[in-house]
């Protein structure tokens, strides 16, 4: 189909391409070269998007070079200790200032002409300034592209390029308890997370949605994983991860409406403290035992919140419990996706608890992770299958649980945001799926942010 | 003509002559290869640079002064 026929007026994406109504999304949104290409405008060139965490970058002079959507960006800190994200591309003729994946610096310098940039953006170095350019070049109007705006939230970095876009925490809205049980300390202390070791890297033959929606929530695909289940790769030693606390909690599926922000949660009975996990190494039995009552004592009810796989609209994956990670899928073309992983622990965790979390997570995540690898082979082949002709002629089936999520969930006293279907019983639902699709639609679909940003319109008819 | 000289070898404090006969001291290096942060010490062609430190670009640089003690 070409762009064309895809946003006609009568068929837009949402009446069209992705049709809620029936719980049907039409492959083209997957595959299509135009559908794609607006994407960046519409989607990553608007939206909130994950570039790093501050620990990755702790000195002055320190930068991680990260991307937004395709385009490499520079996350650094200038020399007054200042965090910054610039486009990672010289004004001069493009080339990229910084080819190296982390490190420190006092200048970018562009390696083609020899332009050269400070850590906070500013122009200069320029070659022959004073006799090829006459002193004249106005080096504060040529400086590095920087990001509309940045946030660090709880130690994680965030940036937009729209000026016009709201502020990380309104753009969140209810799913930041969400983001908290990943960067907030397993104690229940604020901002907790650092990074452990590198960052991992890797492309998967697939449009970037898949692992996108995979981690919006889809616990149908668990079977995938039972290969990994048998092999008990946990870290007591059984299964792939401790499913203690699990079974005795709510399943739930919590979808944040207006936001396309969606994860699996866990809640646990009132009075409950999870059961024990890491079994297999006492050192991490105790350390994490000990963290569940302190996360009790300073959170009270709100720590019987267990997070799970969730997803941040469009592209940032959450993992807050076992593995505990982060990741982002950076489109490479619509048939090619770059996944990033980071991995996070306490900072002031024991030394024992990080090395053997490391293994743990390696054992589990990434390109060698042995239920990761389970991922790739479905989003690799999934996306192959559904390129040719024949196969855009039918859409993906979204139908699961269609129409019965419910609004102001509640258990034993503790409130659940958004829209929620509970799990416990019915196993599974697409609903994060339909809500991460309707937001997609709305951002291919939205002139601007006053049309995206949706929840104002409530909240100002409220206050009429 | 001389060889070019590697300026990611020099260290600060090493000396510099510069194409146009100023001697600068080096305060940073990059590392890039091709700039150093010096010190003007001597500028016979704009005496209002001396003691300014700014950005010497790599083919500027024409041969070593004094060099810095390691």
């Amino acid at each position: 189909m070409s762009m064309n026929g895809a946003m006609n007026g009568r068929r837009g994406y949402r009446s069209g391409l992705v049709n809620l109504g029936v719980g049907e999304i039409s492959r083209e949104i997957f595959v299509n070269e135009d559908i794609y290409a607006e994407e960046q405008e519409r989607i990553f060139a608007r939206a909130w998007l994950h570039v790093g965490h501050e620990s990755q970058i702790p000195k002055p002079g320190d930068y991680f070079v990260s991307s937004m959507g395709e385009e490499s960006v520079i996350l650094c800190r200038d020399r007054a200790g200042r965090i910054h994200v610039f486009l990672n591309s010289c004004r001069h003729r493009g080339m990229k200032v910084c080819r190296y994946d982390e490190g420190s610096t006092t200048v970018f310098t562009c390696p083609y002409h020899g332009w050269s940039y400070g850590t906070d953006g500013r122009l200069v170095g320029v070659p022959y300034f004073r006799e090829a350019y006459h002193a004249r070049l106005d080096k504060e109007k040529w400086g590095l592209v920087e990001v509309a705006q940045l946030c660090n939230y709880k130690g994680s970095i965030w940036a937009t390029w729209d000026t016009a876009a709201p502020t990380l925490t309104e753009y969140l809205g209810d799913f930041t308890r969400f983001l908290d049980l990943q960067l907030d300390g397993w104690d229940g202390r604020e901002g907790q997370a650092e990074v452990l070791g590198g960052i991992q890297k890797w492309l998967v033959p697939c449009n970037w949605k898949f692992p996108a929606e995979n981690f919006s929530g889809d616990t149908y695909h668990n079977i995938s994983h039972r290969s990994v289940d048998l092999a008990g790769i946990g870290p007591s030693g059984a299964g792939r991860r401790d499913m203690g606390e699990r079974d005795a909690s709510r399943k739930l599926h919590v979808c944040i409406p207006d936001r396309g922000h969606q994860t699996i949660l866990y809640v646990l009975p009132a009075g409950r403290l999870p059961p024990p996990a890491y079994m297999n190494a006492p050192i991490v039995a105790e350390y994490f035992r000990h963290c569940e009552e302190e996360r009790r004592r300073r959170r009270g009810d709100e720590s019987r919140l267990i997070g799970a796989p969730g997803e941040i609209f469009p592209n940032t994956a959450l993992l807050s419990r076992q593995p505990r990670t982060m990741a982002a899928w950076h489109p490479r073309g619509p048939h090619q996706t770059e996944c990033w992983r980071w991995f996070f622990v306490d900072r002031d965790a024991p030394t024992e608890v990080k090395q053997f979390l490391r293994d743990y997570y390696i054992r589990y995540s990434g390109p060698a992770g042995m239920t990761e690898q389970d991922d790739m082979e479905n989003w690799n082949y999934a996306h192959a299958a559904s390129r040719g002709t024949i196969a855009r002629r039918h859409p993906y089936n979204y139908d699961q649980g269609r129409g019965t999520a419910v609004a102001d969930y509640e258990y034993q006293g503790l409130r659940v945001p958004g829209e929620v279907i509970d799990l416990t019983e019915v196993q599974s639902s697409e609903q994060p799926m339909r809500n991460f699709y309707r937001r997609w639609a709305e951002f291919m679909e939205a002139d601007d942010w006053s049309q995206l940003a949706t929840w104002r319109v409530g909240e100002r008819k409220a206050a009429e | 003509m001389s060889a070019p000289i590697n300026v990611r070898d020099l260290v600060p404090g090493t000396s510099v002559v510069l194409a146009d006969g100023a001697v600068a001291e080096i305060v940073t290096n990059p590392g890039d290869g091709m700039w150093l942060f010096a010190r003007y010490l001597t500028s016979p062609s704009d005496p209002t640079l001396v003691g300014q430190e700014e950005m010497i670009f790599a083919p500027d640089v024409v041969a070593l002064g004094r060099s810095a003690v390691v």
